[in-house]
């Protein structure tokens, strides 16, 4: 063996450094807990990860984080953290950066959900950081993030794009664009089975994964299913349907007086279901939370959890409840309920957006102290397939397996690329 | 464990349901910590005026009361105050208990159990639950919100 062959042995046993780019790492959202989580586990694992911000407009980061992940900001919008520039140099960049914060995003479609948060300067320096790459694997984790990458990011880093959405909740702008760019990474991340069929079908020849997101912890207190206490949790937002579960609570309210439902989150459209708590005198009954960091602790109190989302990725949330023993009662929305829930096993599903049969499955668990305690037990076992050591280690063999091929395209592959990018300034010149 | 907790919190009238309608604010709980037999009636004490006391009668069976107080009372009693607070309590002639919620596990009632605002005689009046999960009436004169 040469010195240059061992070098290259040893380069790909090396773990190339992993980077999450994320549209807010100081945020609240699942997709934020769930990427921490793997990062934690990565970093445990002994792979070096750095978590990049595109924009950060808050002072902490708001789930547990190994402190051996690194954490970097694109575009820092804290308003402490803008210094007036002095100079004229300094003046006329300072100057420019406010012009292109007024435009609009060029590379993000409207459709995107978080269109609202990129402007003309938050793209071009997240173009610049992309085109900086040069090593490692890169996981981009929203499609604005993924376009970008996929036409940026262009210099030699392997690339991840994660899908946290189900593929049918995209507008229609961002699904040409996803069929247009997402062929360009080495691989596509989806969270469910339905998805990861559907994106193979859109993207031919295209890497598509599925791994699904894996709760924190397994090790969690298990309700006793005594307390009548129903929990939903999630943004107070309209995919979440809290305004379909709070007129279905009205309609157990007589029957079932001595029961609560707790709602756990924050969000824009509280004032509205707080509106929606009044018009069904229901403010004895049915509690905005707001946000929790004990959310494991509220879970273990409850009896039930209730799904009532129109729509979602792999709701996180509910299988943590599972973890706690929970049963879960859930409209059978696109995508996840179902790729998770067993009907009548560990939940009841119901037809999606219904509230007369999200309130007759509720009813059926709080007339049932001895069904909550039977479905419980089933949920903790279908929670263990989304535990960190059931999930963790598929990230482990992508990123190691795509590293490794990446090497060899390199070692072998470019040398021919030389060749021809030679032949061809040949073929010029003659 | 819990029953010692119980046992630790003092006297006072706790807070089950709140039902702000029809010009009233309806009032459901349980009498804790002392006994509950005797003739007992609600008592609104407006906060900062000594003598300002509004009561009505309660029923009360076992340890479970209910009792109402009358919105149309509460108008004829402001004055020329932009916000005026009064402070709920069940008395029977002898002891003052205050109403609250102090016996759930619910932290933060002040933003977590709100209840709807109505507004009679040109006042607005809210039930709410203080910082220490004391249930009081917040009137208000002006425009409505």
């Amino acid at each position: 063996m040469t010195v240059h062959q061992i070098r290259q042995v040893r380069q790909i046993r090396t773990r190339p450094k992993v980077r999450y780019l994320l549209l807010h790492a100081y945020g609240r959202g699942g997709t934020i807990r769930t990427v921490m989580n793997q990062a934690n586990s990565l970093v445990q694992a002994g792979w070096e990860v750095e978590l990049v911000s595109a924009l950060r407009r808050r002072d902490d980061i708001q789930f547990p984080l190994d402190p051996r992940v690194t954490v970097t900001t694109v575009v820092d919008e804290r308003e402490e953290a803008y210094t007036p520039p002095s100079g004229v140099a300094g003046r006329w960049l300072g100057w420019r950066r406010g012009r292109l914060t007024e435009q609009p995003a060029r590379h993000v479609p409207a459709g995107e959900f978080g269109h609202r948060y990129f402007n003309r300067y938050v793209e071009q320096r997240l173009i610049a950081y992309l085109s900086s790459l040069r090593d490692g694997i890169l996981v981009t984790t929203r499609p604005a993030l993924n376009f970008l990458a996929a036409e940026h990011a262009t210099g030699g880093v392997v690339r991840v794009a994660q899908e946290h959405m189900n593929h049918g909740t995209h507008k229609h702008d961002v699904q040409k664009r996803i069929r247009e760019t997402y062929p360009r990474f080495d691989a596509v991340a989806v969270l469910t089975d339905r998805d990861r069929e559907e994106y193979e079908r859109l993207l031919p020849g295209t890497r598509v994964v599925r791994i699904p997101n894996a709760v924190h912890s397994l090790d969690q207190v298990p309700s006793d299913h005594r307390s009548k206490i129903a929990v939903a949790a999630g943004r107070l937002f309209p995919q979440k349907g809290f305004d379909l579960l709070i007129p279905a609570w009205a309609k157990l309210v007589e029957t079932y007086p001595d029961w609560q439902l707790r709602i756990y989150g924050s969000g824009e459209k509280k004032a509205e279901l707080r509106a929606l708590i009044e018009e069904h005198h229901l403010y004895n009954h049915v509690f905005l939370m707001g946000h929790t960091d004990r959310l494991d602790d509220e879970l273990a109190k409850a009896s039930f959890y209730v799904l009532s989302s129109r729509f979602e990725g792999l709701p996180m949330v509910m299988i943590e409840a599972m973890s706690h023993s929970l049963p879960v009662v859930g409209f059978d929305c696109p995508t996840g309920p179902s790729d998770v829930l067993t009907h009548g096993v560990d939940g009841l599903l119901v037809p999606p957006e219904d509230p007369d049969a999200l309130a007759d499955a509720m009813a059926k668990l709080m007339g049932d102290q001895a069904l909550r305690a039977d479905m419980g037990v089933a949920a903790v076992l279908t929670a263990a397939s989304y535990g960190p050591d059931a999930v963790h280690p598929r990230w482990e063999a992508l990123f190691g397996e795509l590293h490794e091929l990446h090497e060899h395209h390199e070692r072998h592959g470019l040398a021919e690329q030389g060749h021809r990018a030679a032949g061809a300034a040949k073929g010029q010149r003659a | 464990m819990q029953g010692l907790g119980l046992q630790l919190v003092k006297p006072h009238a706790e807070i089950t349901e709140v039902w702000p309608r029809d010009g009233r604010v309806r009032l459901v709980g349980r009498i804790h910590g002392r006994p509950a037999d005797g003739y007992w009636r609600l008592l609104l004490t407006r906060r900062g005026r000594a003598g300002h006391r509004l009561d009505y009668p309660a029923q009360v069976k076992g340890d479970r009361f209910e009792s109402e107080l009358l919105i149309a009372d509460l108008a004829a009693a402001a004055d020329t105050a932009e916000v005026e607070e009064w402070d709920i309590h069940l008395t029977d002639g002898e002891a003052e208990l205050r109403a609250g919620r102090r016996l759930d596990d619910v932290h933060g009632k002040k933003k977590i159990m709100v209840f709807p605002e109505q507004r009679i005689h040109g006042l607005s009046v809210r039930p709410y639950y203080t910082v220490k999960d004391n249930l009081s009436l917040k009137c208000r004169t002006g425009a409505a919100t």
